[in-house]
């Protein structure tokens, strides 16, 4: 990643599969920044809303991926409000665990296309610098608990697609690495 | 979750079969849309009705209704804590959730669904927001073409008269939030404008049926009748089969 010294205010976007391993990533980035220029992390469900959501009544159905991924945008989007902008805006440098990566990389690997995801986020603005959080798919299923990828293997609807938990942070991981590789590259 | 290409096009075609099967009647998805105030639900019950008596098997979908997202939704409003593309991404997630528990098994058995506003509800007001068409509209893939669409249409002026006859407008009924106009009754009335003119594009663009929401309940009624009779022989629209096919795949249509 970029040496972000404080000079300029900066968004840091930490993506990956598990909850655990992001947090890990956000607390690294976040201590590689100037003390006087760290602003902190916006983690996911801020809003609360992912909360609200696990306390639904059963009967209310569970939501599909595609349902899940606009609920991420709608949070997305209050922290950008609350948490991102205004940290910028104080010419300070934030950490955002997670970002959009892995929303793309939950709805590709559950089969969604790219150009609806695309235009899905196309509100968010591009980091100045990004972390992907390496932690292999098999580590992140002995810790279901605690990020957005796990919270949306819990609740999501469509099991019956055939597209078990274990292939779709499989897939996530891959997309993830193939995302970071390319990126590298340029 | 959506399948790999090849069962995709396998699962469109099995959608494709059982809403264009001739030999039982095939669900129908009739919308009514229109600005508060133009009568939409008062007609909407009188069309259940009459569809019933004659043998229609009916569901009915409001807007913002999912047991799951309203609730959501009913506490961000209450505290007026909603931007507008947080006020567009929720009720873009209340509508989907509609459309896989509510609309498309209704539809998949046969029954008429009646939706007291649509996805074109979502549209006119994120649009006169301030959001951009395009952004919303693909907000809402894969899309789901209703058979027919009535769109009640009055002026601002009537909107505002029948709606503060019995109360005022709440804040984001008012958009408050965009107008930034203290009283509720003047930002109605810039708001509903704004709305009125984004539905009147709309009912260009998707060719609506519209009913001339200031004659009287009755003949508004006769003419729902005799267009919902001319419409219903049309063929089932294949612009559905993507949004059909992303709900088999994820065990619809199983029961």
């Amino acid at each position: 990643m970029t040496s972000l010294t404080g000079r300029k205010p900066a968004l840091i976007a930490v993506d990956g599969v598990a909850g655990p391993a992001i947090t890990a990533a956000a607390r690294a980035a976040l201590t590689s920044i100037d003390r006087a220029a760290r602003s902190g992390v916006s983690h996911w469900d801020a809003s609360g809303l992912f909360e609200e959501l696990a306390v639904a009544d059963a009967d209310a159905g569970q939501p599909s991926v595609r349902t899940l991924l606009l609920l991420y945008a709608a949070d997305l989007a209050f922290r950008l409000r609350w948490e991102i902008r205004p940290a910028l805006a104080e010419g300070r440098c934030v950490v955002a665990a997670p970002y959009v990566d892995t929303a793309i990389a939950f709805g590709r690997a559950a089969g969604l296309g790219a150009a609806w995801l695309s235009n899905l986020f196309q509100f968010a603005p591009r980091p100045d610098a990004r972390r992907f959080a390496g932690a292999s798919a098999r580590g992140s299923r002995s810790h279901m608990s605690g990020g957005f990828v796990e919270f949306g293997c819990e609740h999501v609807a469509g099991a019956a697609n055939g597209v078990t938990r274990a292939e779709l942070m499989d897939r996530m991981g891959t997309y993830l690495r193939a995302r970071s590789r390319v990126r590298s590259a340029r | 979750m959506t399948p790999s290409a090849p069962s995709l096009r396998g699962l469109r075609q099995r959608a494709r079969a059982h809403f264009t099967d001739g030999s039982r009647r095939r669900g129908l998805l009739v919308a009514f849309e229109g600005p508060d105030g133009s009568g939409k639900t008062t007609q909407r019950k009188l069309f259940k009705t009459w569809l019933k008596a004659e043998g229609y098997d009916v569901v009915t979908t409001k807007w913002n209704s999912s047991d799951l997202i309203k609730p959501i939704i009913r506490s961000r409003k209450a505290v007026r804590a909603l931007s507008p593309e947080e006020f567009s991404l929720l009720h873009g997630a209340d509508f989907r959730h509609r459309v896989e528990q509510v609309i498309l098994p209704a539809l998949w058995a046969g029954k008429v669904v009646i939706a007291d506003r649509f996805l074109f509800t979502g549209l006119a007001r994120d649009v006169a927001r301030g959001l951009d068409l395009d952004w919303v509209l693909k907000l809402y893939q894969p899309l789901l073409w209703p058979d027919l669409v009535f769109y009640f249409a009055v002026s601002a002026g009537t909107s505002g008269k029948r709606i503060l006859a019995t109360r005022t407008p709440r804040f984001y009924e008012a958009g408050q939030d965009v107008t930034e106009v203290e009283d509720p009754v003047e930002s109605y009335q810039r708001f509903i404008t704004r709305v009125i003119r984004e539905y009147e594009s709309l009912a260009l663009i998707f060719n609506f049926l519209t009913v001339d929401a200031e004659q009287s309940i009755g003949d508004q009624h006769r003419q729902i009748r005799d267009l919902f009779r001319q419409g219903e022989k049309r063929p089932w629209s294949d612009w559905n089969a993507d949004a059909v096919a992303e709900w088999l795949a994820m065990g619809g249509g199983e029961a």
